[in-house]
């Protein structure tokens, strides 16, 4: 017993550090894979009034930019409200016709914290489950896709950016339809990798890149970027770097996109797995 | 004592508040970033015992690992710091040991040996942070390219802030 005694003395500091370390390894295999749901709920509620209000200071030095960037859409959003006004004359639609049911339902919401410079970026957003916001909704800007919800607190939520070694996404060259897997490579934040595109299909610099809807997450069409350059690295595919379209340096509003149907898609897709 | 505790108490405030508001904002070329915070346990004294050392750290890296929304991360890696600094402590002792009841400063023990003090414990730091941040050995030398670039920052920014910190 005293040498035991005599051991855990001698060895004491080495016990405390391989406590606090095996703490610190338990909180980072359970809390940080695919991150925050936890941390989003509980402690991380801690940081936040401080994380508002630095972003609130910042929108400050930004309003003109957000000011134009919002004149620019409500113009674009006018004259697509002008054409169908158009249509409307012309066409007699049905009101209770389902082929014009809604399927995906727009939120806007402002940014409160991101970061691009990890090898795992999430950013945290202003609304939660109370604006009827769940895990699994698309994040998109004004110039292209963002991110993925991965967890909701009751007022915020928090995306996986893009920018993160685990986000993938099916996307496709908008002037054939040739679709492949879009991923980060963790360099740099403005550029992103596109896989699985054959070798005989005609690539071109500044091809652009969208979205296919494939995944139920992300409406189809939504722009990504364009094509920078491109490689042969031996084998069936080429390796695409993408020039992502948004710039998440200065990402501030976003609109979150709920896909209604998408409990009956997946219901049909597992029926058939 | 309850002078000195107070006075560490707002260094760590001024220091966390550093990472958080200015320095997590701070990106060069999106590769680099400096975590200055370590300097919290470059500059407890001298004779602070290593048991609680390594407490210190666990709660520092735990502050810093709430506001990066990472929890784990920069505590494992802060408290590897704090259980290395004695050793290292100990390797580059100057040739009549040190003074007691002294902070490990940079007017006190010189900038040479400031900087290797600084130097070992922050490489140390940053390797460990940065390969849990990725969390896999591909591309294992670009993860090294961002430890050392990293690093190198740390380091300028510490030395700088020991400077700024002594001439108040």
């Amino acid at each position: 017993m005293r040498n035991l005694l005599n051991l855990l003395a001698k060895y004491n500091n080495l016990i405390i550090f391989l406590l606090l370390e095996g703490i610190a390894l338990y909180l980072l295999s359970t809390g940080n894979n695919y991150h925050n749901t936890r941390v989003v709920k509980g402690v991380r509620g801690v940081t936040r009034g401080v994380e508002q209000k630095v972003s609130s200071i910042r929108s400050y030095f930004r309003l003109r930019e957000i000011n134009q960037e919002l004149a620019a859409e409500n113009a674009a959003l006018k004259s697509t409200l002008e054409s169908i006004k158009n249509k409307e004359e012309q066409l007699f639609f049905s009101v209770t016709d389902t082929v014009y049911k809604q399927q995906y339902t727009y939120t806007t919401a402002k940014i409160i914290d991101n970061s691009v410079n990890k090898q795992k970026n999430f950013f945290t957003i202003d609304k939660g489950e109370k604006h009827g916001l769940s895990v699994d909704m698309a994040v998109i800007s004004d110039d292209g896709i963002t991110g993925v919800v991965v967890g909701c607190s009751k007022n915020y939520s928090v995306a996986m950016s893009v920018l993160n070694l685990d986000f993938r996404i099916s996307a496709r060259i908008k002037s054939n339809g040739y679709f492949g897997s879009l991923s980060w490579d963790g360099q740099s934040f403005k550029h992103a990798v596109l896989n699985e595109i054959p070798q005989h299909v005609a690539v071109n610099v500044g091809d652009t890149i969208e979205t296919t809807g494939f995944s139920s997450v992300f409406p189809e069409g939504i722009m990504i970027g364009t094509i920078s350059n491109y490689e042969n690295p031996g084998g069936d595919f080429y390796l695409i770097n993408v020039l992502l379209n948004t710039d998440f340096k200065k990402l501030n509003y976003v609109y979150i996109i709920g896909n209604m149907l998408k409990a009956e898609q997946l219901e049909l897709e597992k029926s058939f797995q | 004592m309850i002078n000195s505790i107070l006075r560490y108490s707002l260094i760590f405030i001024i220091l966390i508040l550093l990472q958080v508001l200015l320095f997590n904002n701070i990106e060069f070329s999106g590769y680099v970033n400096p975590w200055i915070y370590v300097m919290f346990i470059l500059l407890l004294p001298c004779e602070i015992s290593a048991w609680l050392l390594l407490i210190i750290a666990f709660f520092t890296g735990l502050t810093i690992d709430l506001f990066c929304g990472s929890i784990g991360m920069h505590t494992s890696a802060t408290v590897l710091a704090g259980f290395v600094r004695p050793y290292v402590m100990r390797l580059i002792s100057p040739r009549d040991g040190y003074e007691p009841g002294s902070d490990p400063s940079i007017s006190i023990y010189g900038f040479k040996w400031y900087l290797i003090y600084t130097l070992i414990i922050v490489l140390i730091h940053h390797t460990v942070l940065f390969f849990l941040e990725v969390f896999r050995f591909t591309d294992f030398f670009r993860t090294l390219l961002r430890v050392i670039l990293s690093s190198l920052f740390s380091i300028t920014f510490i030395v700088l802030l020991e400077y700024a910190r002594k001439r108040k």
